[in-house]
Parts: C-alpha cells; sequence; structure tokens
C-alpha cells in the first residue's frame, strides 16, 4: 500500500501529524496489547489463521493499513471476534479498543485515494440502451433474457410516484415467449456479460475488448443500420438527422451540423471540430460516389456506434491531472455520463448534455434537481432492469430445480413456478423506488405483489395442509395484485419464494448457503469461500445422523477453528431461515418430526427465536443494513469494486439517510454527491508494473 | 427436379472447371492433394409426421390437436439395436432414393428437455448443443457453444470463415425470439447470427464491398481512437490498448479474405437478385451458396435451417399448395392435415436430396467428391410436431466417403443420446475428444 509511503513523506515535511506524541503511545500500547491477548493465540507467526499474522502490524502512524484497521474494527463490532469459545474483553475494554482503532483508522482512510474506475466498454445492456436512446429507437435493439421482468401494458409509471396496484408482467427467462417484442430484425447480441463476483455486470475491470468482439461491434453497427426494420416510422431522430434536406442551399453545412449534432449524442460531449471534419469529408466522399443522403447518413451512424468514443466509458483527464494522485473533480460532460449510466442504463439526454456545456451540471442543487427528474423518467425502468436483480443475485433462480418427486407442486405444463416467484421481489424494489419508501420495506414490508399461483407458496403459513390448487394460471402474461403483509414472516426480500427456493439445494434447504446470501446481500459483507479441503455435508442423513436436525449434523461436521469463526458470523442468518423449506413454503417440522430450532443471536448481540424476532434484529441493526444497501448502490454507481476509502463514505450516507426515515430516493440522491462518485482517480501502479 | 438458371457456376458440372484455382494451388503446395474434410447441418422445424417418416410406424395413431404434454412417441418403437441395410424407403425419404447408398438413417437417438421453458424452445437452439440439462447456469436453455464452433476451433482456423450459418427463415415478421431461429450458437446467450437473405450471403462471399466498407470504418475509428487515448490517465491508456489491438486483428483478417478473393472472382457464380423466388427455388439457392463455400475453401463447416422453429406466419410453399401455410399449425392438426403435412416433410427432403446430388457431383483434387469428404446431416429437434416429444428424432447422415458405413438404417437403442451422434462426427472431424455435452458413446455401427 502505498498510503504508508506517503504518511512518512507527510511526516519527514512536518505537515500531518497532530496528535500528543505521548497519548499515542499509550493509544499504541494498549491496542498491541490487547490484541496480543486476545488474538495472539491464532494470529501470529506464519501459520496465522486465515494467513492473518498480527504480530507485524506495529499501529505506528507509519504503516497504517486502512483496510486491515477497518477489518479489526468489523469484527469486534459484529462480535465475531474473538471466538465464542476463547477469552474475551470486557465489554469497556472492547469498547476503547475500537475507539482507539477507529482514530487510527480515520487518520489511515484520511489519506487513502479512491480506487481508480477503469476504461471499460459499454455491456450488452448499455449497448442496447444507448442506442436506442441514441436513435429514439421505437423498438429494441436485441432482446436481453438477463432483463428478468417483462412489462406489459405499460404499468411503469414512475412521475406519479404510485405503483399501479395490478401491474401485468412476465418471466424473461421462464415466461412462454416473453422474448418476443418489437426489435430491429437481423440484429444478433453480443455475449451476456457477467456479474461480478459480489458485484455488477458493469465493473470496469470486467469489461474488456477481443478481437473477435470488436468484428462483432463493427458487424453490430453495420447490422442496426441496415436492418429492415431501420426504418423512419420507428426512428425518433429520422427526420433530423437521415431524412434527405429539403432546402438545397449550403447543403454541405446541414450535413456538418446535422453530424456535428449527432456526435455530441453518441460521443456524449461537443465534438472536436477535426473529428467533425472527418465524419463531414467521410460522407462527401460516400455521396460522390453516388450514395443517395439517408444511406450515407445511415453508413455514418454505424461507424460512429463503432468508434470507440461511443462504445467506451472513461472519464477525460487533461495536462497535469493525468498524473494527479489524488482524486480530481469529474468534469461536468463525464459527470453527466456517469448520472445517466447509473440511473438510465444510458447516454445522457440532452438536458444533461446542455447543463454540462454550461458547467452548472456539478452545482449541488441543479444536480440534486437532475437525480430527482431523471428518477421521475420512465427510463429508471433500466435501473430496475438491472440492480435489483443484481443486487438480489436473482439469476440463481433460473437454475433452481427442486427435486420434482419431492416438489410436484413447483412444476406445471413445462414450466416452474420460480416464473412466479422471480417476480415479486422485482416488483417490492420497484414499488419503493417509484413510491420512494424507506429501505426497511425489504427487510419488512407491510405489502407485495403477487400472482394467483405465487399466493400458493404462502398458502401454508395459515394453513398446514392445503387443499389442492386449482389451475396454474397463464404462462405468458402475469396479473400481480399488490396484497398487504399482514403476516411478518412473509414480505420483504429475504422471505419470499424466490430467494429462498435459490438457497436451496435441489432436496434440502441450505442454511450456509442462505446465510452466506444475507451475509453478501442483506449487509454486504459476503463471507470468504470455505477452505478447499473442507467435505460439503451430504444431502441426505445417513446412519446415526437420520434423527438429527439439520443444525445438529452441522455442529457434529463444524469441528475445525478456523471454519467456525466464520460459521458463527452466517450460519444463525441461515438457521433463523429454516422454517422455509426447499421451495420457500412454510414448515413447522422437518421430515424427521424433529422441530425445528430457529433460534440465534444476530453479531452475537440481538437475540431472536424465530424469523420475526431474526427481522426485529436486523430492523435493529439497520444503519449496518443500510450502510451495506449504499456500498451496493455506490459499487454499482462507480463501476467499480469499492476499497477502504469508501467507507467513511458509506458511513455518512448512511447517517445522511436517517434523518430522512432511510428513504431510497434519498439515499441514491446521498451516493450521487457522494465524492467518489463525483470524483475521478488516475491508476499509476499498475502501469509502472508493466 | 427443375433445373436453376442461377446454377451457372455449376456450368462445369462434373468436371475440371469446378476444381477451383484456390484448390489448385493448395495442390500445388502439397504433393498428394490435401483434401479438407467438411462438416455440415440440415436443421428440419417442427418435428415431421412419424407415419411417413418412419420406417415401420405407417400404422401408428395419428396425434390429435397439440399434445404438448405428452412428449413421447404415441406408437411403439424397437428399443433395441439394430443394423440392417436401407432398402425400400418410407414415402417421406423417398427423395433419397438415387443417393441412397450414401446416406444413413438413424432412429432412437433422443434429447433431454430442460424443465422450464416452451416446448419449442430448445428444439432449434439446443440441437447441436444437447448440454447435460441444468448443467449450464443461470438459463433456462442447456445451451453450450455448439457443435459446429467446437469443430471449426479446430478445422475451421486456416479458412476465411471459420463457420457460415445459413436460414432460409425469409419471414418478414419477428415474430419468435433468436432461441426460434438459430441452431449455432457460439456459447450460452451468444448466437452466431445467420444469413437469411441469398443477395446478402452471395456479398459476403464473393464482394469485396464488405471489406471495403470496413476499411473505411477502420481508418474512421482509429483515429476517434488516437483522440481518445490523448485524454486518457496513464493506466488507461494501458488497458485502452485492447482496442487498438483488436482493430489490428481485424484488419489482418481483412487481408487474408482479400488474398482469397482475387482468385474467388475466377468462380461463376450469378449475383442473386432482388425478385421474388418460389420456396423451392429460394432454399435450393441458399443451397448452392452453401455448397460453392464448402467447395472453394470459403469455409469447412456450415449450419443450414431450412426454416425456423414454431413461427405461426404462413409460408407460400409454391407448388405444393395454393395458399400460404402455417408449417406449425398444421402440426398441431395432424387428424385433419397429415396428408399436406407429408407434403411439407418430402418438400424439406427434395431440398436434402437435392444438396446431397449436388455436393456429389462435386469432385475433389484425389478424385473422391465434396460429398464423400463432408459429412451432412438432416435433422429435426422434435420426433413429431403434436407430441414435441425429444425423443425418437429423425436423422439421416449423408456423405463422409469411406470413413463411414453408408445405405444402411442404424436403429439405436432406446435412451441413446444424440449428442453421441455429434460426438463421432467431431471424432470423423479429427477432434480428439472423448465426449461432447450428455454423450455416453460414439456411434460405433456407423464407422467404417
Amino acid at each position: 500500500m502505498p498510503i504508508g509511503a506517503v504518511i512518512t513523506t507527510l511526516v519527514i515535511l512536518g505537515f500531518a501529524i497532530t496528535s500528543p506524541i505521548d497519548a499515542q503511545d499509550t493509544a499504541t500500547d494498549f491496542i498491541r496489547a490487547s490484541i496480543k491477548t486476545y488474538c495472539g493465540q491464532c494470529h501470529e507467526g506464519e501459520d496465522a489463521a486465515t494467513e492473518r499474522d498480527f504480530s507485524t502490524l506495529s499501529f505506528q502512524e507509519a504503516d497504517l493499513d486502512a483496510e486491515v484497521l477497518q477489518s479489526l474494527i468489523k469484527v469486534l463490532e459484529l462480535r465475531e471476534m474473538p471466538p465464542q469459545e476463547s477469552p474475551q474483553l470486557d465489554p469497556q475494554a472492547r469498547q476503547r479498543l475500537i475507539e482507539e482503532l477507529r482514530q487510527l483508522e480515520q487518520r489511515a482512510a484520511q489519506n487513502a485515494t479512491f480506487p481508480p474506475t477503469p476504461i471499460r466498454r459499454l455491456n450488452r445492456f448499455q449497448y442496447n440502451n444507448a442506442v436506442v436512446d441514441l436513435f429514439d429507437l421505437k423498438c429494441v435493439v436485441f432482446t436481453l433474457p438477463e432483463r428478468i421482468m417483462r412489462e406489459h401494458h405499460g404499468y411503469f409509471k414512475p412521475a406519479s410516484g404510485k405503483m399501479a396496484d395490478v401491474v401485468t408482467v412476465g418471466s424473461r427467462p421462464l415466461g412462454k415467449s416473453q422474448l418476443i417484442e418489437p426489435r430491429l430484425a437481423g440484429v444478433a447480441a453480443f455475449p451476456q456479460d457477467l456479474r461480478a463476483e459480489n458485484g455488477f455486470d458493469n465493473r470496469g475491470d470486467h469489461l474488456s475488448l477481443s478481437p473477435l468482439l470488436m468484428e462483432s461491434f463493427l458487424k453490430l453497427g453495420h447490422s442496426i443500420t441496415e436492418s429492415k426494420d431501420f426504418v423512419p416510422q420507428n426512428i425518433g431522430i429520422w427526420n433530423q438527422f437521415f431524412e434527405p434536406p429539403k432546402e438545397e442551399k449550403k447543403p454541405t453545412e446541414v450535413m456538418r451540423n446535422r453530424i456535428r449534432w449527432f456526435l455530441r449524442r453518441a460521443f456524449r460531449r461537443p465534438p472536436a471540430e477535426a473529428t467533425v471534419d472527418r465524419y463531414v469529408d467521410y460522407a462527401k466522399r460516400q455521396i460522390a460516389e453516388g450514395e443517395e443522403f439517408s444511406a450515407v447518413m445511415k453508413k455514418l451512424a454505424s461507424v460512429a456506434i463503432s468508434s470507440p468514443k461511443f462504445l467506451y466509458l472513461y472519464a477525460e483527464q487533461e495536462g497535469e491531472s493525468k498524473n494527479a494522485t489524488e482524486s480530481q473533480p469529474l468534469n461536468d460532460f463525464d459527470l453527466a455520463t456517469r448520472l445517466s449510466f447509473f440511473l438510465w442504463g444510458s447516454i445522457p439526454d440532452d438536458t444533461l448534455l446542455t447543463l454540462a456545456e454550461q458547467s452548472r451540471l456539478s452545482d449541488r442543487t441543479i444536480l440534486e434537481q437532475q437525480v430527482q427528474r431523471m428518477l421521475r423518467d420512465p427510463k429508471v425502468k433500466r435501473f430496475c432492469d438491472s440492480f435489483p436483480a443484481q443486487w438480489l443475485q436473482l439469476e440463481r433462480i433460473i437454475s433452481s430445480t427442486p427435486d420434482p418427486e419431492r416438489y410436484p407442486e413447483f412444476y406445471f405444463l413445462k414450466y416452474r413456478k420460480s416464473m412466479h416467484m422471480m417476480l415479486e421481489p422485482l416488483l417490492l424494489f420497484e414499488t419503493v423506488l417509484i413510491e420512494d419508501l424507506p429501505i426497511t420495506q425489504f427487510i419488512d414490508s407491510d405489502f407485495t405483489y403477487r400472482s394467483k399461483l405465487l399466493e400458493q407458496s404462502y398458502v401454508k403459513l395459515t394453513n398446514p395442509d392445503p387443499p389442492k390448487p386449482p389451475d396454474h394460471g397463464p404462462v405468458t402474461v402475469l396479473n400481480f395484485h399488490r396484497v398487504p403483509v399482514n403476516d411478518r414472516r412473509a414480505g420483504g426480500v429475504i422471505t419470499n419464494a424466490a430467494v429462498m427456493t435459490m438457497t436451496s439445494g435441489s432436496e434440502e434447504t441450505k442454511p450456509i448457503t442462505r446465510g452466506a446470501w444475507v451475509a453478501a446481500v442483506i449487509f454486504n459483507d459476503p463471507p470468504e469461500p470455505p477452505p478447499a479441503d473442507v467435505p460439503v455435508l451430504p444431502e441426505h442423513a445417513s446412519g446415526n445422523e437420520v434423527d438429527l436436525t439439520l443444525r445438529e449434523r452441522f455442529a457434529l461436521h463444524r469441528t475445525r477453528a478456523d471454519c467456525r469463526a466464520c460459521h458463527q458470523k452466517i450460519d444463525p442468518f441461515g438457521f433463523a431461515l429454516e422454517n422455509y423449506d426447499a421451495i420457500g413454503e412454510w414448515r413447522s417440522q422437518y421430515e424427521n418430526l424433529r422441530s425445528i430450532d430457529t433460534s440465534g443471536k444476530l453479531f452475537q448481540e440481538h437475540a431472536f427465536d424465530d424469523v420475526i424476532g431474526f427481522k426485529d434484529a436486523l430492523l435493529a441493526e439497520k444503519d449496518r443494513f443500510a450502510k451495506g444497501f449504499a456500498g451496493h448502490l455506490l459499487s454499482f454507481a462507480v463501476a467499480r469494486e469499492l476499497g477502504p476509502a469508501d467507507q467513511s463514505v458509506l458511513d455518512s450516507i448512511t447517517e445522511a439517510s436517517v434523518t430522512d426515515d432511510y428513504r431510497i430516493q434519498s439515499i441514491i440522491l446521498q451516493v450521487v454527491l457522494s465524492e467518489p462518485f463525483l470524483t475521478v482517480t488516475n491508476s499509476l501502479d499498475e502501469v509502472s508494473g508493466q | 427436379m427443375r433445373p436453376i438458371s442461377r446454377r451457372k457456376f455449376l456450368c462445369g458440372v462434373g468436371g475440371a472447371a469446378l476444381a477451383i484455382p484456390f484448390m489448385d494451388s493448395l495442390a500445388m503446395a502439397a504433393t498428394k492433394p490435401v483434401v479438407a474434410k467438411r462438416m455440415a447441418h440440415f436443421y428440419v422445424p417442427i418435428g415431421v409426421v412419424r407415419r411417413g417418416f418412419f420406417p415401420g410406424e405407417q400404422d401408428d395413431i395419428i396425434p390429435e390437436g397439440n399434445l404438448g404434454d405428452v412428449m413421447q412417441s404415441l406408437g411403439k418403437q424397437n428399443p433395441e439395436f439394430y443394423v440392417k441395410r436401407l432398402e425400400s424407403l418410407t414415402p417421406t425419404l423417398r427423395p433419397l432414393e438415387s443417393i441412397k447408398s450414401k446416406v444413413t438413417l438413424i432412429t432412437g437417438m433422443d434429447r433431454t428437455f430442460q424443465q422450464g421453458t416452451d416446448v419449442h424452445a430448445q428444439c432449434a437452439c439446443c440441437f447441436l448443443s444437447s448440454a447435460k440439462p441444468y448443467t449450464v447456469q443461470g438459463t433456462a436453455w442447456p445451451l453450450n457453444r455448439t457443435l459446429d464452433h467446437i469443430v471449426a476451433d479446430q478445422v475451421g482456423t486456416k479458412t476465411p470463415f471459420p463457420t457460415l450459418e445459413f436460414s432460409c427463415n425469409n419471414h418478414r415478421d419477428n415474430k419468435e425470439s433468436i432461441y426460434f431461429d438459430n441452431i449455432s450458437w457460439y456459447g450460452t446467450g451468444h448466437l452466431a447470427p445467420s444469413i437469411r437473405d441469398p443477395r446478402q450471403m452471395y456479398q459476403r462471399l464473393f464482394s469485396t464491398q464488405e471489406t471495403r466498407r470496413n476499411r473505411d470504418v477502420t481508418d474512421l475509428v482509429l483515429e476517434d481512437a488516437r483522440s481518445l487515448k490523448r485524454k486518457l490517465g496513464q493506466a488507461d491508456q494501458h488497458k485502452f490498448g485492447e482496442y487498438f489491438e483488436s482493430i489490428r486483428a481485424i484488419e489482418k483478417q481483412m487481408d487474408r479474405l482479400e488474398m482469397m478473393r482475387s482468385e474467388l472472382n475466377k468462380v461463376a457464380f450469378e449475383e442473386p437478385t432482388e425478385a421474388y423466388m418460389p420456396r423451392g427455388d429460394y432454399i435450393r439457392l441458399m443451397g448452392d451458396l452453401m455448397v460453392v463455400a464448402l467447395q472453394t475453401g470459403l469455409t469447412n463447416v456450415a449450419t443450414f435451417m431450412v426454416g425456423p422453429e414454431r413461427w405461426d406466419t404462413p409460408y407460400m410453399f409454391d407448388g405444393l399448395f395454393d395458399k400460404p401455410r402455417s408449417h406449425h399449425q398444421m402440426s398441431h392438426n395432424q387428424t385433419n392435415t397429415i396428408d399436406d403435412l407429408l407434403k411439407i416433410d418430402e418438400f424439406h427432403m427434395q431440398q436434402y436430396a437435392y444438396l446431397l446430388n449436388q455436393l456429389d457431383q462435386i469432385q475433389e483434387a484425389d478424385g473422391t467428391t465434396l460429398l464423400d469428404n463432408t459429412l451432412f446431416t438432416y435433422g429435426s429437434g422434435l420426433g413429431d410436431g403434436s407430441t414435441h416429444q425429444y425423443n425418437d428424432l429423425p436423422i439421416v447422415v449423408g456423405g463422409g466417403g469411406h470413413r463411414v458405413k453408408s445405405g444402411m438404417h442404424i436403429n439405436m437403442p432406446e435412451g441413446t443420446p444424440l449428442a453421441n451422434l455429434w460426438l463421432t462426427q467431431a471424432k470423423l472431424l479429427g477432434l480428439e475428444i472423448s465426449e461432447f455435452a450428455d454423450s455416453t458413446d460414439v456411434v460405433s455401427a456407423m464407422l467404417a
């Protein structure tokens, strides 16, 4: 880490340090002694647990590492460490240790820089949206299975601030014919970009270009403008750009103005005159060869969308700032692009570009107004089509195939009930966003959207032996109704049928998988993957384990200390949900008639007995959830993994959101107003290594 | 069959005129004539009428209406393995009469339907993939890189086009999703787009226009790239190098194609016009383009969809019916339309037989025919359009020369995966693999 080096420099120059030396010594001694006493048993020497050797940490100003300090603070705060069976710090000592570490951490974080967001190509979803917006297309470019929910009859009206009581939707990946929609014939999509582990599919370090992909971009650009559906009635900007000009005088001037106008949209900034010249020359050459005006402009458009200035997202750097180690403010055009790709998954509109031209977009009041405007624009559907499904890892439900013999009710015709399940959390998300509700609704909502078929997944909450359902209903266009949730065992994004099913095996639930999901999604704190040499628990109990509960079987198998620490953290999350079976239906006992023990302690602090108590515990820690959620949003917004410097930003966002009752729109606004969103950072060490 | 004037490229059918210059130069380079191994697949949508196609099923019950839930044969198949000579042909197979010594009928091959999509949705797109069900993450389709691309990774590295994808879907509406209209996929969610328009295919194969257009484009975008690069920080400049490298690779590929173009100019194939063509002429013209591409070494691997899966829009089957008919709807109404459906099945078989004959009339440098060096397979993703069964599929393997046993009817034991045939074909094309998709074995009965 270069942070240490930076601090050393500052010390030598006599700038930074203000704390009295002796006070610092005492603090450092206290920290060192505490760590040695309570952590040393496992975390000293070469074979230290999980390769964390604390004996090398000096806790001196010169080599503070924000990341290490943050992880120490976290495990102490959440009481993950020391492990339950080891000697514990008394509460006051724990509190003091946390506070001392936090002071050091703040000093270290002050000098930490935000990780850079590398230049990256558009992903498939963004490319589709950007082309649609650029040409103002009346259809999609290509159909995207990764957009999980299909909207029918236009229920999505963000400007109204109200979600309709009945919405008609379809499941794209599993529903019948849901991928059929007006599109450009003959245009083939490039491969889907995969979601980063515990992240999103827009991550800069994951999006690169290959010759094969570049070739498909060249072909793609051409196939779009040459599609037989690329006709005036489908193209909103036809008259402004493709239609031959009526007035005969100065045709070149007309063409030039149009090209400048078009390139500004496509490249998201006013093009340099030299660039305009090149494109105009190209068009003139084509016309000289006898090509007709519209055809020439189509070709030109196809070139423009193969240009890196369209295909790549990047922040411009001028002069000195190219080598600056500190974060620099984004210029207004890059801000417009970052903003529109965050909330619209696409290029900025004319309003944003014009404000950028006037250098007014970065004005805080105007920026706030623009965020509010963008959240009311129908294009915010793209945000709803990308962020929530990836945040909730909902693509996992597509591959869920519970055992048909054990769960016949999961299947109907050739379809799976997951077709309905996956839409419930997405509709909850859209409602929270459109109606600007508190994000605590994601933990414990007082309403939800369900279809008739989906109601069956929850019927066992009230009737353990329900009658056979009459009919599976339609498979194409599904009606979802807003229903109040009075039983707190339902509602929210955790205890819905989709998440409970996708975190189960084909025959049984997987509490550890569920726990890991809660840790990653709700608290944005994904556990480390298990060591490779740990055998998997067999799905079927055998021998003398037959009469045990799942929890007892796990306890039996979990003897390794290095496993125990992590499992103490995630297991309570998963076991709290054991009342939901492998297809998300309620059960009060296991099949071997043993009762289900869902009790546990959240962060070793909030005891609970059942899932309602668990939700109460989560709500008691809602600031941690809010911080986790803000982290997911920020990571999506800046298209990179978060680093140590982002943590204090997330704390401020969380603090600000408290005053506004955790409303989602205010959290989104805080993300936009945060320093990492408004700045660009160079990555310098990466190059020097090359 | 009516001769078509556009088949002018075959002006020297059966003669030396078809030894294209490119082949000459290849032949000169090596002392022994080197003949490439090729592979092509002819896909028929919506299954066949079982009574007309399968030996021994002529008296089986006619499916009534849409039996989408049945997914198995109404009649009984012999579950045991047997091989016999292909002698008297069933009505649907009859167009193969003249070339039956070079084809093998394979019955009893199955695929596994993966629960979670419409029954038609996996017919075509997963035909050449047959991935083990539920193994491909994040998708409801058992769809992986398809056989043609896996084979082309090995036998298509020197040809300008690793593979070519032909489709005779000339519907003007976008009624169905991509999964119904493509049998060739680079991988899950990444389709290899097919060309449906003979003019477009002709231009891709023979015109220099596309290369020139690409050159214009690369010139312009490279200049954009240079000016963009100046505005980037150091690390970004480094990563952005991928754009320049990609463009350079494409330019190299265009160079290769251009070198070959001058020789291809000597091929006499008349450029297709935009005029309306009866369906049979259109299919055969697309087929001729495929044959010439395989012949000249433009590619060694091709897929050919004679029509799209499902797609209710009626087609005009010129010469068969007075009015446009929907193949899909007819398949759900066999009790009333079985005679007409049989005509469509025969019509598709005629087109396949035509292409077999075309391939067989082209002599290669070593004296064998193009068909002898091409594995050209007829098949459908459904065993019947009404029952929507994924088992007991109609499959005919043509060509392959001395490497395969031909003129046979092989009945595979019940439950044999179709992927066994694909594995066998991949091995015949020289791939050293021991499994493909959900294969369990090779079809050793077809190996010479």
